[in-house]
C-alpha cells in the first residue's frame, strides 16, 4: 500500500465526515460535541464549542436562525432538535470560556465598510489573522440591522461587548463617519482591501459599477474590493448567512494580501453537503422539550432533557456488526492507517499484526458499508505483503497451514472415477472441513449421487487452499490451485459439485474456466433421498459468510428444507449479511478469544436452535453448545442420533475422520488396500473431555501427541515422577516442541497434560 | 546479555539416566533471536525441562513479542 492508495482507501470511509447539522451550519459549529456537552450537563464545555466557531457568540446564541434544523436527523424520528433554544441557554447561563489567539501583526491595510454582523465578523477575523483592520460606519453604533431586534433579545450590553471584543482583537472602529463618493474612492486607494458589508454600507456610493460579486470569494468588479451580507439579497435574511459572508470576505482579503488562489479549496466553506451516514431505525422516537416558560426559555434540567435527545449522528455501521472492528477499536479509515504505519515500521514492533491476522476476511462490512470500504482485501492483501517481506509470524497459520497439508496429503487426499466407471460427467467434492466433522454425510452423500446422477460421478478428497490464500501465502494457494485443476483435467473435466461455499468461491475465482457448482443447487434438482427427516422444531438458518454472493446457492438451501418440510426461520443477518463463525481468515486461529466471540456472535441472531450448511459454521456454533444440524443430516438421516444434538468433533477428531473416510472408502468403494499409516498413529490415547476441550484450545492435536510417547517409549528419553510414576515427554516434529504427561495403562496410554512452545532448547537443534 | 533464571523444585527425574535434574546453564532461540537462560535438566544426557507454567507463560509472552519484531 502506497500513500495515494491510503488516500483513496482513507476517503472510502465516512465516520469522520460533518455530522449533518455542522455541514448545513454556514460557519459549521459542531453541533454534536455541542449537544454531548450540554447532555452531560457541561454547560461551560458547550460554551467553549460555540466561542471556538461563532465570531460573537452573546450575539450569534441569542438570534441563531438554526439553518442546520431542518437536516437535523433526530427529525426523521421525533422533532430535530432545538439547537436555537439550546444556543441560548448556554449564552445565558455563561461568560466567555475561550478567548482564541490573535496572530503576530502582519502587513497589509484592510478597510471593512459598513459595521453590520458580516462587517463585523470580517474585521474580527482579519484582526485575528494580524491583519492592521479598520471597521468603518456612517452608523453612529457598530450593528447594522440587528438593532432593529428588541431589547428582550439583544440588550445593549451585548453590543457593548462586541465592541470590547473587536477593540481587544486590534480593530479600529469609526463610527458616525461621512460617506460619500469622495471618500470611499480615497478610502479605495488608501486600503490594500476592502471588504463592503451591504448591511450597513451603500453601494452607489463605490466608484464602479457592481456587478454580481463572485459567490465563492465574494470578489467585487474591482481588484481587492469585496462585499456580501445584505439584507435585500434574494434569499431570505439570515444572521448565520451575514457571519458566513463575513468570514468568507475575510478569507477571500487574506488570501488576495497573501496574493494566492482566491478559489483554490473552498469547497466545504459555507452550508455544504456531507457523506455522512446515520441509520435512525436503532432510536425510539422523542418529541422536542419545550420550556415551561417560553420567554426565560430553558432551564438547565430542560436544556439537558432536550441536548440528551441528539443521537450523534455518525455512520459507524460495519463497526455495529462486526466483532473484529469492535475488538480492535477500529472504524475502517483508522483502520487502514494503523495497517500503513504497521507495514512502515523498518526496524521497531510491529504492534498491529496480530490486528491484520484476525480479520475473518468476511466482507460483511464490505456489504454494509455505504461505499464499499474493502477491509477484507486490505488485510489479505497485506498478509501477502508481509509473508513477501519475511515479516508473517508463524503462529497465527501454522496450525491451519499444516491442517491443510494433512488433507492434501496421502492419508486424505482422495481422487478417482466413480467405481466401475473410467470417465466422469460429475465429481463430488466434499471439502476438506465437511469429511472431518461428518464422514458419514460424505459416503451417504455420495452414494445418493452416484445413484441418481449418469455418467460417472468422480469423488475428489482434498482441500482447495483457503487456508493458504487467507494467510497470504500466495504460491502455496497457487500450486494447490494448480494441483486440483491438473487433477480435474485428468479425470475428463467433470463437472465440480462441492458441498462446502468457501471451496466453490474459490473455484469460481480461481478457476473460472471449470464446471463447478454446489451440492445444494444440485441436490435441488433430484428427488429427495429415501430416509430424510425434519426437525420437530423451527430452525434459524445459519448461512455462512462464504456464501455472500452466492445468491443460488443459498435459494437451492432454502428450496430444499421447504421439500424436507423444515420450518425455516430467517434472521436480520443472513444472505449476504451473514456474520463469519470465526474461522474465516483464520481468525479463531491468529485471535483465539475473537474467534469465540465470533461464533458467540453469529448464534446470538437468534434464539432458536439453528442449521447450517457449512461444517465449519455448524462445529463452531456447536462447540459454544448451540443446538445446531448440517442440512445433510436432515437429507440422510441417521435414525440413531438427533442432528441438533451432534458435538463439535475437535480438531483432532476432525483429523481421524478425514483419513479414516479415505480408508473406508478405498475399502467400501474400490476394494483397495488400507494406506499404512505410521507407526504412533497406532498408540491408543485415553483423555478426559475436560483435558480434551484445553488441548483443542492450545491446538495440540491427538497424533501430536502419540508422536511424542511414540518418540519416548522408542528412545527411553523421558523424565519420571519416582512418586506417582508418570512421565512427561518432549518431541519436535517440525516448527513446535510438545510435552505430555502421561502414564501407561493396559489399554494404552493415559494422557494427564499437555502443552506446546516454539521456541527451541539447544538439544532441538542437535 | 543477562541471564534470565527459570530454576525451581521438580518431582521430575530424568528416567534414562536415572538422576535427577539440576540447574544448567543454556541459550534458547526463536526467529533469530537468543536468550541465555537456566532451566532444569539432567546432568547426563541434557535433557531440559521445560514446565508448563513457563511454556504458556513467560516463553510464550516472548515468542509473541519476537513475532512482531
Amino acid at each position: 500500500m502506497d500513500q495515494p492508495q491510503l488516500r483513496s482507501l482513507e476517503a472510502r470511509c465516512i465516520q469522520e465526515e460533518q455530522p449533518f447539522c455542522t455541514a448545513a451550519c454556514p460557519i459549521h459549529v459542531d453541533v454534536r460535541a455541542f449537544m454531548t456537552a450540554l447532555a452531560k450537563g457541561d454547560v461551560r464545555e458547550a460554551r467553549k464549542i460555540l466561542d471556538r466557531t461563532m465570531p460573537f457568540p452573546d450575539i450569534l446564541g441569542r438570534i441563531c436562525d438554526q439553518p442546520c434544523r431542518p437536516h437535523c436527523k433526530r427529525g426523521e424520528i421525533g422533532d430535530p432538535l432545538a439547537i436555537g433554544r439550546l444556543e441560548q441557554f448556554c449564552v445565558h447561563a455563561t461568560q466567555t470560556v475561550v478567548k482564541l489567539p490573535k496572530l503576530p501583526a502582519k502587513g497589509g491595510k484592510v478597510a471593512v465598510l459598513g459595521a453590520g454582523l458580516s462587517g463585523m465578523t470580517a474585521a474580527l477575523d482579519l484582526s485575528r489573522k494580524g491583519r492592521p483592520t479598520i471597521l468603518i460606519t456612517g452608523s453612529p453604533a457598530i450593528g447594522g440591522s440587528l438593532h432593529q431586534m428588541a431589547l428582550s433579545i439583544l440588550p445593549k450590553e451585548v453590543f457593548v461587548q462586541a465592541e470590547a471584543t473587536l477593540t481587544g482583537y486590534g480593530v479600529a472602529i469609526q463610527t458616525c463617519t461621512t460617506l460619500d463618493r469622495q471618500v470611499v474612492a480615497s478610502l479605495l486607494d488608501e486600503y490594500d482591501a476592502v471588504y463592503c458589508d451591504w448591511d450597513d454600507f451603500d453601494a452607489s456610493l463605490l466608484p464602479f459599477a457592481l456587478g454580481t460579486p463572485d459567490p465563492l470569494t465574494l470578489a467585487l468588479e474591482r481588484d481587492g474590493c469585496f462585499g456580501g451580507g445584505g439584507v435585500g439579497t434574494s434569499q431570505p435574511f439570515s444572521v448565520m448567512h451575514q457571519v458566513e459572508n463575513g468570514r468568507r470576505a475575510a478569507l477571500s482579503v487574506e488570501r488576495h494580501l497573501q496574493q494566492v488562489s482566491l478559489t483554490a479549496q473552498r469547497e466545504k466553506e459555507g452550508a455544504c453537503t456531507t457523506r455522512m451516514y446515520t441509520v435512525t431505525k436503532d432510536f425510539a422516537p422523542a418529541a422536542e422539550m419545550l420550556p415551561n416558560n417560553a420567554e426565560t426559555g430553558y432551564t438547565f434540567d430542560e436544556a439537558q432533557q432536550e441536548a440528551c435527545r441528539c443521537i450523534r449522528c455518525e455512520c459507524m455501521e460495519c463497526v455495529k456488526q462486526c466483532v473484529y472492528l469492535q475488538e480492535y477499536k477500529e472504524y475502517p479509515k483508522t483502520l487502514v492507517r494503523k495497517i500503513y504505519n504497521n507495514q512502515a515500521i523498518v526496524q521497531g514492533t510491529r504492534n498491529a499484526n496480530k490486528m491484520i491476522t484476525a480479520c475473518s476476511l468476511c466482507n460483511q462490512c464490505t456489504v454494509i458499508c455505504p461505499h464499499d470500504f474493502p477491509v477484507a482485501e486490505v488485510c489479505r492483501s497485506t498478509r501477502v505483503e508481509m509473508v513477501e517481506t519475511g515479516h508473517m509470524p508463524p503462529s497465527p497459520h501454522d496450525f491451519a497451514l499444516e491442517d491443510m497439508q494433512f488433507s492434501l496429503g496421502e492419508f486424505c487426499a482422495l481422487s478417482r472415477h466413480q467405481p466401475g466407471s473410467d470417465s466422469s460427467t460429475y465429481l463430488f467434492y466434499p471439502g476438506c472441513q465437511l469429511a472431518g466433522s461428518a464422514p458419514e454425510s460424505v459416503k451417504q452423500t455420495y452414494g445418493f449421487l452416484t445413484a441418481q446422477l449418469q455418467g460417472g460421478v468422480g469423488l475428489m478428497l482434498g482441500c482447495c487452499g483457503i487456508p493458504a490464500h487467507w494467510a497470504g501465502r500466495t504460491t502455496l494457494f497457487a500450486e494447490t490451485m494448480a494441483a486440483f485443476k491438473a487433477e480435474v483435467h485428468r479425470l475428463g473435466q467433470p463437472t465440480v459439485i462441492t458441498a462446502c461455499s468457501s471451496c466453490l468461491s474459490m473455484f469460481k475465482k480461481f478457476a473460472p474456466e471449470l464446471t463447478t457448482t454446489s451440492l445444494w443447487e444440485v441436490l435441488d434438482t433430484l428427488p429427495l433421498p429415501q430416509g430424510h427427516s425434519r426437525p420437530e422444531k423451527p430452525l434459524a438458518l445459519h448461512d455462512p459468510c462464504t456464501a455472500r454472493e452466492q445468491q443460488d446457492l443459498r435459494a437451492s438451501v432454502r428450496s430444499l428444507c421447504t421439500k424436507l418440510g423444515i420450518e425455516v426461520v430467517e434472521h436480520d443477518y443472513s444472505g449476504e449479511l451473514a456474520d463469519c463463525c470465526g474461522y474465516g481468515g483464520l481468525m479463531q486461529f491468529a485471535n483465539k478469544g475473537l474467534g469465540k466471540k465470533a461464533v458467540q456472535h453469529k448464534a446470538s441472531r437468534s434464539g432458536l436452535d439453528g442449521l447450517a450448511y457449512c461444517a465449519m459454521c455448524r462445529d463452531n456454533l456447536a462447540a459454544q453448545g448451540r443446538p445446531v444440524a448440517h442440512l445433510l443430516e436432515y437429507l440422510f438421516a441417521a435414525s440413531d442420533q438427533d442432528p441438533l444434538a451432534r458435538s463439535n468433533p475437535g480438531s483432532s477428531q476432525r483429523h481421524e475422520n478425514r483419513a479414516r473416510l479415505k480408508s473406508d472408502l478405498l475399502a467400501d468403494l474400490w476394494q483397495g488396500d488400507a494406506i499404512a499409516r505410521p507407526a504412533h498413529t497406532a498408540i491408543r490415547l485415553q483423555i478426559s473431555q475436560e483435558l480434551e476441550d484445553l488441548l483443542n484450545s492450545r491446538l495440540i492435536l491427538a497424533e501430536d501427541m502419540q508422536k511424542v510417547i511414540h518418540h519416548a517409549e522408542q528412545t527411553g528419553r523421558y523424565l519420571i515422577n519416582p512418586a506417582n510414576k508418570r512421565r512427561l515427554a518432549k518431541y519436535r516434529p517440525v516448527r513446535v516442541t510438545y510435552w505430555v504427561e502421561y502414564e501407561p495403562t493396559e489399554q494404552g496410554y493415559l494422557v494427564c497434560n499437555g502443552y506446546s512452545h516454539r521456541m527451541q532448547l539447544p538439544e532441538d537443534s542437535k | 546479555m543477562s541471564t534470565f533464571s527459570f530454576l525451581e523444585a521438580t518431582v521430575w527425574h530424568c528416567a534414562g539416566c536415572n538422576q535427577p535434574l539440576q540447574p544448567a546453564k543454556m541459550q534458547v532461540t526463536y526467529l533469530n533471536s537468543a536468550f541465555d537462560v537456566e532451566l532444569m535438566a539432567c546432568p547426563s544426557c541434557g535433557f531440559t525441562l521445560v514446565p508448563e507454567s513457563l511454556a504458556v507463560g513467560k516463553m510464550l509472552e516472548v515468542e509473541q513479542l519476537l513475532e512482531d519484531k
